[in-house]
């Protein structure tokens, strides 16, 4: 009987493998150079027009239409790079493959190339490598979204779920539990869940990060009362690390694969999905539910992840919403960037 | 061993200071930055314009001591990304306009939820006209939210064009959307979509 219920986990999980494997298959990923290629030999117009043929794999780009060669060249400055990119649109269509250097590309570089030395001064931050963090120059990896359509429905279904649903009822449960004991909650589910972030730790080489959670759950154990207090964190100043599978797998140079949206847990993408499914291996309340009752750990797991949204109100996520033009890429964006400063910790 | 190479750095600092740049009375980033949020949280805190009726007035007054220390044309310029240069000059005055609407909205309406959150300058780095001020927000419950600034030195001011939280750096997420619908659509399209933004966000208030 219970074994039912892992051939469906099973089977997410080969899939994601091979998906995370297909997808993934280039270690290093596309970066998008958004604003940063103007000094670049490549020129906005080609940039744009890689942007755009991406997911095709179409290397280049001759117009396809009547567009007249010249007429880039000829075009005054600023506006030079708009036709190449227009074309680039309708050859996403066509799948056309060349390598020529056609002569609309030529002299949409030309014009790129002129125009570049005038603007060197705005742009100038792309030599600045020292800081790191000029955003013209960090190139935010591009996300790979084949799904989209799926993902944009699950997105709206999350978001009334979130409004309609879960918003409501932990307003109420705000109202009866005082914020104290929500925190408390929280603390006692973290404290149970410490192998999973002890491991994963040890499987990035992290001794520091695992001596400190081991050193944290020793602590909040017993003076913090069986976890209900983080006097670790409080007292000895012990930061819990925030260390999951999917981390893990990412230092092990597993790209992120396709971006995926997943109903009630939200987004995430086929490695971190792939990082859930170890991280409930690594849950000593998954490791109960298959000795004792699947479903007292799972609610129990469910409420914590409920009492997790009352204690944040909510605010991470409808801050993100409230201030996006589109809310779909700005959660996807916000997620990637996120996931990408957590790796690199 | 680490504090001699502070004062090494620090003496380095200051000659290099003396010598090259005299003329130049720019004010630390950190210094500069902090000393705007402190002034944002005494109007936050301030007993005469607290409460919800007194909304409109807080954000009057919290947008008068903040706004001066964006550089709105920077974030917008990064915001485009790639398609900010195909933009006539018109064109990039109305987006500006339309992108600090839009920043306003929904920066200074975070602030209505403010709770005694505490703000802890962490570290700075600077190279020569590029600087990031990190610094960690502290809520009531423990909660700690690192918040960077990254800031641009015009002319002897300092100045932020970007903020980043929790390592989501604010203007590469609206690149990602603008790119996106850019994608999909001509620009006239970005420009009605965050026209709606602003109404709708005018509307609920």
């Amino acid at each position: 009987m219970r074994k039912s219920v892992f051939l469906p986990i099973f089977f997410v999980l080969v899939v994601c493998l091979y998906m995370s494997f297909v997808w993934a298959d280039d270690p290093t990923p596309t970066v998008s150079k958004s604003g940063g290629t103007v000094g670049d030999s490549k020129g906005a117009a080609s940039y744009a027009v890689d942007k755009e043929l991406k997911d095709t794999h179409v290397e280049l780009k001759i117009p396809v239409t009547g567009e007249q060669p010249g007429e880039a060249a000829s075009e005054s400055k600023g506006t030079a790079a708009t036709p190449a990119v227009t074309e680039a649109k309708e050859l996403k269509d066509t799948h056309v493959e060349s390598n020529d250097p056609t002569p609309v590309e030529q002299a949409a570089k030309k014009a790129s190339e002129s125009e570049s030395k005038s603007d060197v001064t705005a742009y100038a931050v792309n030599e600045d490598k020292e800081l790191g963090n000029n955003n013209l120059e960090v190139e935010t990896p591009s996300v790979r979204d084949p799904f989209q359509s799926y993902n944009r429905g699950v997105f709206v279904f999350n978001d009334k779920a979130y409004y309609y649903l879960i918003k409501p009822v932990y307003k109420g449960y705000n109202k009866v539990v005082p914020e104290k004991a929500r925190l408390s909650v929280r603390n006692f589910f973290s404290n149970i869940r410490m192998p999973g972030r002890f491991l994963n730790c040890l499987f990035q080489g992290k001794i520091n990060g695992a001596a400190t959670e081991l050193a944290r759950f020793i602590v909040n154990s017993t003076i913090g009362v069986g976890g209900l207090f983080d006097p670790a964190k409080s007292q000895f100043h012990l930061d819990r690390q925030n260390e999951d599978f999917g981390q893990t797998l990412a230092k092990a140079n597993m790209g992120p694969g396709f971006y995926i949206e997943w109903p009630f847990l939200g987004p995430s993408n086929a490695r971190d999905t792939l990082g859930y499914i170890g991280d409930i291996a690594m849950d000593p309340l998954s490791i109960l539910a298959f000795f004792i009752n699947p479903l007292v750990p799972g609610g129990a797991s469910g409420y914590n992840t409920f009492n997790d949204v009352s204690v944040d109100g909510g605010d991470t996520y409808e801050s993100i919403i409230k201030s996006a033009v589109d809310p779909y890429i700005a959660v996807q964006d916000a997620y990637q960037q996120n996931r990408e400063k957590k790796i690199k910790e | 061993m680490k504090c001699r190479k502070m004062m090494l750095g620090m003496s380095v600092g200051i000659s290099v200071l003396l010598f090259t740049s005299s003329f130049s009375l720019a004010m630390e980033p950190g210094k500069l930055l902090m000393e705007t949020v402190d002034k944002g949280l005494t109007v936050l805190k301030e007993p005469a314009l607290s409460g919800t009726e007194k909304t409109q007035e807080r954000r009057q007054a919290l947008w008068k001591e903040i706004s001066c220390v964006f550089n709105f044309e920077e974030m917008s310029k990064r915001a485009l990304g790639q398609h900010w240069k195909k933009r006539s000059p018109e064109e990039k005055k109305e987006f500006v306009e339309l992108f600090t609407n839009i920043l306003k909205d929904a920066y200074i309406g975070k602030t209505d939820t403010y709770n005694g959150e505490k703000v802890v300058l962490l570290r700075e780095k600077q190279d020569s006209d590029y600087a990031v001020v990190q610094t960690k927000f502290i809520t009531k419950n423990g909660t700690e939210i690192a918040v960077d600034y990254s800031m641009l030195n015009n002319s002897g001011e300092w100045k932020i064009y970007d903020v980043i939280i929790e390592g989501v750096s604010m203007i590469n997420n609206y690149r990602s959307q603008f790119n996106n619908i850019l994608l999909k659509s001509p620009y006239e399209n970005l420009v009605k979509r965050m026209q709606e933004k602003t109404t709708e966000e005018t509307a609920t208030q």
